[in-house]
């Protein structure tokens, strides 16, 4: 038994720093951000509390003091579902197996509509505490955490690797930067909306060489929520939605780094993983008219933008410094803003990504609404695109 | 033959875990010498060592050197350190890949006025802290 699952409705907060300290008089509480999202998601979508079947979250951080939130917020709304209620984790792919796992209920028909949402807050914790943490996530906490390898400090191993075989330029890779910067001075949701120029990124302190501080993404915090629904469901409700037309998945059995030498930069998971989302959605990349991309560094995304075949191989970073990934180029991406400009609140960032499409492809973009937008693709990941889940939306009426 | 061992006047910053199984990895190491796992049954090396073979799955596994030369396939210097390596940053890590076909990952020590780039040569070596080994390469100078 399978459905088409719909995308009917969105609703986020703007990313930034949200979370407040632990000294602070006032303090900025998880649950009560989390239920304004909710209701307000599920007004877009047009249904009611009551045909709501699964709500699918994403996991707090562990700095987010009520545990169990996800059943705690099913007690604050009175929401009693017969699908499924559960928290997910998977890294930086979190909110796209939220997202996925929604997906799911909705085709097995456990579900008419399902929420995919969640809360990252994290930005109150500095960055050299926070990476005490996260450096136990990228690699072997014995054999590579000891030696102080750090989660981006892989993917500036990639721009190394990338620019000593392509001769790919540093300004290229801040091109990258200065490109999302002006998507995100047009969304309302991102970040860092003040447009910045190549020669300010190429300014910018080292963070892990050759990247520097706009290269990479900024601490945030955010919390957003994507209401699916079955077709049937969608259809009936009279508005433009977006359908999930494919989805594929692959993890290359490494984690970080593969002790068999491979091409660390061809991001083969990703290239396998889209192959497989193309297919079932019966289009090829030339028919994609935006990617939304998990990319927490400017490399990443030249190097995805590859893979998945919207742009050739080797020439991801020409493509960006050109203009040809830019709104209103060739193939948009991250027309968010991406991680570095719109925001990384990593358990969700993915969210942000539908979020999005959801706005894309239903032709609520406002000013970096891409012209007649039909095919997204978003994609997520796992260490150094050792795993990706990439899934392709169409705007249907 | 034996690693070069470099003595360092301080602790190790994050420990690694000594288990039984990993023990002989960590006591060859002090003495200079970089270990690993061998499948005996399918006879791939791999790295770090494990308790059964990632290839074959076979758990009938013994030690076996790697080879101590090898060529950098990339690197970083790492500016933005977490907390418990604030002291050290900037510090260097690399991608290395040994000649017996095994590719790691490891900090590297080299001349500050060495430019670093793919392709040079590296020679393993041993950092010998207070409180025990890490492995570490040493970039050498293009041939």
């Amino acid at each position: 038994m399978s459905r088409n699952v719909a995308i009917i409705g969105a609703n986020a907060i703007p990313v930034g720093r949200h979370q407040t300290a632990d000294d602070a008089e006032i303090q900025v509480l998880e649950h009560e951000i989390m239920t304004r999202v909710i209701i307000d998601a599920v007004n877009d979508a047009g249904v009611e509390k009551r045909d709501i079947d699964s709500l699918v979250f994403t996991l707090p951080r562990p700095y987010t003091r009520q545990k169990y939130f996800h059943t705690f917020l099913m007690g604050q709304l009175r929401l009693a579902c017969k699908g499924n209620v559960m928290e997910v984790m998977g890294n930086g792919m979190t909110a796209s197996l939220a997202f996925d796992q929604a997906c799911n209920d909705i085709m097995l028909g456990r579900a008419d509509v399902a929420l995919a949402l969640g809360i990252n807050m994290e930005s109150a914790v500095s960055a050299a505490e926070h990476m005490m943490s996260s450096m136990r996530t990228t690699g072997d906490v014995d054999f590579h955490t000891s030696a102080g390898f750090t989660p981006i400090s892989w993917y500036a191993m990639d721009a190394t690797r990338y620019m000593h075989e392509y001769g790919a330029t540093r300004e290229q890779l801040a091109s990258v930067a200065v490109k999302n910067r002006f998507h995100a001075s047009l969304n309302p949701l991102a970040q860092y909306r003040k447009p910045i120029t190549l020669d300010e990124v190429m300014a910018q302190r080292p963070i892990v060489e050759p990247l520097g501080l706009f290269d990479v993404p900024p601490r945030g915090d955010g919390a957003a929520c994507l209401v699916l629904a079955s077709e049937d469901v969608a259809k009936s409700l009279g508005k433009p939605y977006v359908l999930v037309r494919g989805r594929g998945f692959y993890h290359d059995g490494s984690h970080q780094i593969s002790d068999v030498p491979n091409n660390m930069i061809a991001f083969e998971s990703v290239r396998l993983a889209s192959a497989a989302a193309y297919a079932q959605a019966g289009i090829g990349p030339e028919q994609v008219d935006l990617a939304e991309i998990y990319a927490p560094c400017t490399i990443v995304e030249i190097l995805v933008s590859e893979a998945i075949g919207l742009v050739p191989e080797g020439q991801g970073a020409r493509a960006a410094m050109d203009g040809e990934t830019r709104l209103g180029g060739r193939i948009p991406i991250s027309t968010s803003g991406g991680l570095m400009s719109r925001g990384h609140p990593a358990y969700v960032t993915s969210l942000y990504s539908y979020v999005e499409m959801a706005d894309q492809l239903r032709g609520r973009a406002d000013e970096r609404q891409v012209n007649n937008a039909r095919y997204g693709l978003t994609s997520g990941e796992l260490g150094n695109y050792n795993a990706a889940l990439v899934h392709i939306l169409e705007a249907a009426q | 033959m034996t690693l070069e061992i470099i003595e360092i006047n301080a602790e190790r910053s994050y420990p690694p875990r000594t288990s039984k199984f990993n023990k002989p990895f960590w006591d060859a190491l002090s003495q200079g010498r970089l270990m690993t796992t061998a499948c005996k049954k399918c006879k791939k090396l791999t790295f770090p060592p494990k308790t059964a073979c990632p290839h074959c799955w076979s758990t009938d596994v013994e030690w076996s050197s790697l080879s101590e030369r090898g060529t950098l396939y990339s690197w970083t210097r790492i500016h933005a350190a977490p907390a418990a390596f604030a002291s050290e940053a900037p510090y260097s890590v690399g991608i290395v890949d040994l000649e017996c076909g095994i590719r790691l990952a490891c900090q590297l020590v080299a001349p500050d006025d060495l430019l670093l780039y793919p392709g040079l040569p590296v020679q393993m070596v041993v950092l010998s802290y207070k409180d025990g080994p890490l492995f570490a390469a040493r970039v050498l100078s293009a041939e």
